[in-house]
């Protein structure tokens, strides 16, 4: 029942006000009570006892349309914590207005010079609201740069929540109209990305990323072969759960230049999780979305297709730290995964199989899940680990891969070539002996310590059980002579490292180089 | 890497620009044996190479075990990461470094 408060309501109207409100409530028989502000102009404490009273026999009573004077009063007493208060919404039209971002739940207006506005999707979004003001709130509190909303409007039909933004110009719009920024947006990109990766939120506050992917897995086991969707499930599930925060959302629309400090908006898929969930969607905005039809990132983000993979490639170099193309391969491919699994499902859910155009987007998607399912047994990757065809010509770049780590280390030249060497005479051991005459691969791992500083490189095979330190050295003096330089390669690693070990274990040759810088 | 052979006479310099690692090893064997005969004064010039693993020393090491039957074998122009290696593995000794 809807029950009307008007003008004023102090001690000398407020015993009357009650009893006609008691009144029509008897009358109505009803338990539920919307009181509605919209022509209160105030409210004493007297008219206030009224309101709690009410509660007392209505508990699920609400009040409506509050006005922001009456809001005050309501919010100093704390009423506004007693029960559900909703403000009288301020009417705001986006007609004319720039898109200046959109992200899943909802798209971002600059209505005048200072303000923008969230229009959300759904159009029940009081909720959708709340949250991302919460998760704002979170945000800002663990150290990552956002706006929070400070008003909530009513757009057309639909909800929608205020922000300031002064001057401000999304990514996206840099790097249309001033493609020689694009390297720069590339690094503070990535800069704000790890500031995100690297922020640790308490349990609980948050979403976990991993359960909304598997249930996108799952969502798939009815469209695709049955090996491959239980596959799909079983690598996702095998995700270990991390407690940092992810974006969920992080494309350049969503990254704004406010004079000169870079802010986050659109946070309502904030979430914790594994980074290869995050770059699943950052790989599905440049790329994935318009992989088949490469008109669609102009009108999504204003740049074209070539525009977008050079971001694309480049954002991913910069965040794994590394130029090795087989590393940059290994976590596209991962990242493609989840981004696959996600856009057929989306595409699915929105009658994508009703329409030509939707049947062959999906295809065009599921062939290329498939044959990356076909090649892929885990979506974890970690920006210290190579995994390679253990094979000769895969030395270059397990090379590479190595020596940037040890650059970004601040490594003086003559130990990296040490190491290089090194790490050419372990892996091409195993490339030559671990599986022949099959075939099979390597994982490299590089570990830096601080005390004392040193570095660690780690091969894994599965190759036959082989220690390599269990051979006799070669005699270098006897070389001249004809002597047996077997085992030279291993030898010299002994004399340049600080330290070798090896072990057989789960199945795995593991061989450890150390060396001190 | 680039291999760059000069003959003058009996002597030929070997010049190496770049990685001599598994893979390019091959190739400089195959450039040593074509300069091996008629040269008694077999020089590498090491001022453009960056790197060094066991498999070019394998070569060199074969290179050094003919010429020392037949005249002599020098390196020359080894950097100061390169010479590190050379040192910490005993081929400082082995070879005949200028």
């Amino acid at each position: 029942m809807k029950i009307e408060l008007t003008g004023r309501i102090d001690s000398n109207n407020a015993q009357q006000t009650e009893k006609e409100i008691i009144d029509r409530l008897a009358a109505c028989g009803e338990n539920e009570v919307v009181l509605d502000a919209a022509g209160l102009e105030y409210i004493s404490s007297a008219g206030l006892r009224v309101i709690l009273r009410l509660k007392n026999t209505y508990p699920d009573v609400s009040i409506v349309n509050v006005s922001s004077e009456v809001y005050e009063i309501l919010d100093m007493t704390g009423f506004t914590e007693i029960l559900p208060v909703e403000k009288a919404y301020r009417v705001v039209s986006v007609e004319g207005c720039e898109e200046i971002g959109r992200g899943a739940n909802g798209t971002i207006y600059r209505i005048d010079q200072d303000n923008v506005v969230k229009v959300y999707n759904n159009a029940d979004a009081l909720e959708d609201i709340r949250h991302e003001r919460e998760v704002a709130k979170l945000a800002l509190i663990l150290g990552v740069p956002t706006a929070i909303s400070y008003d909530v409007v009513k757009v057309g039909e639909s909800y929608g929540s205020v922000f300031e933004l002064l001057n401000a110009r999304s990514f996206s719009k840099i790097i249309s109209t001033e493609p020689d920024k694009l390297d720069w947006c590339v690094g503070e990109y990535v800069k704000m990305l790890k500031r995100i990766h690297a922020t640790l939120v308490p349990a609980g506050k948050l979403p976990d990323m991993r359960e909304t992917a598997v249930s996108w897995a799952r969502f798939m086991l009815d469209y695709l072969p049955e090996e491959a969707g239980k596959k799909l499930v079983s690598i996702v599930e095998a995700v270990p759960h991390d407690d940092h925060m992810i974006h969920g959302d992080y494309h350049t629309k969503n990254l704004e230049l406010q004079n000169d400090e870079v802010l986050l908006i659109d946070m309502d898929t904030l979430s914790v999780g594994h980074p290869v969930f995050e770059l699943a969607s950052i790989f599905n905005a440049f790329i994935g979305f318009s992989e088949l039809d490469h008109e669609v990132i102009k009108s999504f983000q204003g740049f074209d297709f070539e525009t977008a993979r050079t971001f694309w490639k480049k954002f991913l170099s910069a965040y794994l730290g590394t130029e090795c193309p087989l590393k940059l391969q290994e976590v596209e491919n991962k990242a493609r995964i989840i981004g696959y699994t996600r856009l057929i499902r989306r595409s699915i859910r929105r009658g994508g199989l009703e329409s030509e155009g939707g049947r062959a987007e999906i295809a065009f998607w599921k062939e290329r899940l498939l044959a990356l399912l076909e090649k892929t047994d885990s979506l974890v990757f970690s920006a210290n680990e190579l995994e390679v065809a253990a094979s000769a010509e895969n030395l270059g770049a397990v090379q590479t891969f190595v020596d940037e780590r040890l650059q970004a280390a601040d490594c003086p030249p003559n130990i990296r070539l040490q190491v290089s060497v090194a790490v050419e005479e372990i892996f091409v051991n195993i490339a030559n002996y671990a599986y022949k005459p099959g075939a099979g691969s390597a994982v490299v791992r590089v570990e830096v310590a601080e005390d004392p500083v040193s570095v660690s490189i780690t091969f894994l095979d599965h190759g036959v059980p082989y220690d390599p330190l269990t051979g006799k050295d070669p005699d270098l003096k006897r070389a001249g002579e004809g002597g047996d330089m077997h085992g030279l390669g291993v030898f010299m690693t002994k004399k340049l490292m600080d330290g070798i070990a090896y072990e057989y274990k789960n199945g795995q040759n593991i061989l450890t180089l150390k060396k001190n810088l | 890497m680039d291999i760059r052979t000069e003959r003058n006479k009996e002597k030929t310099v070997i010049t190496l620009t770049g990685r001599l690692d598994a893979v390019t090893a091959p190739e400089l064997e195959k450039a040593v044996n074509d300069a091996l005969e008629g040269t008694a004064e077999l020089v590498f010039g090491f001022e453009g190479l960056d790197y060094i693993s066991s498999a070019g020393l394998r070569v060199l090491l074969a290179a050094q075990k003919i010429m020392d039957k037949k005249g002599c074998m020098r390196v020359k122009g080894v950097s100061g990461p390169v010479m590190d290696v050379f040192r910490a593995t005993g081929f400082s000794e082995i070879l005949t470094i200028d």
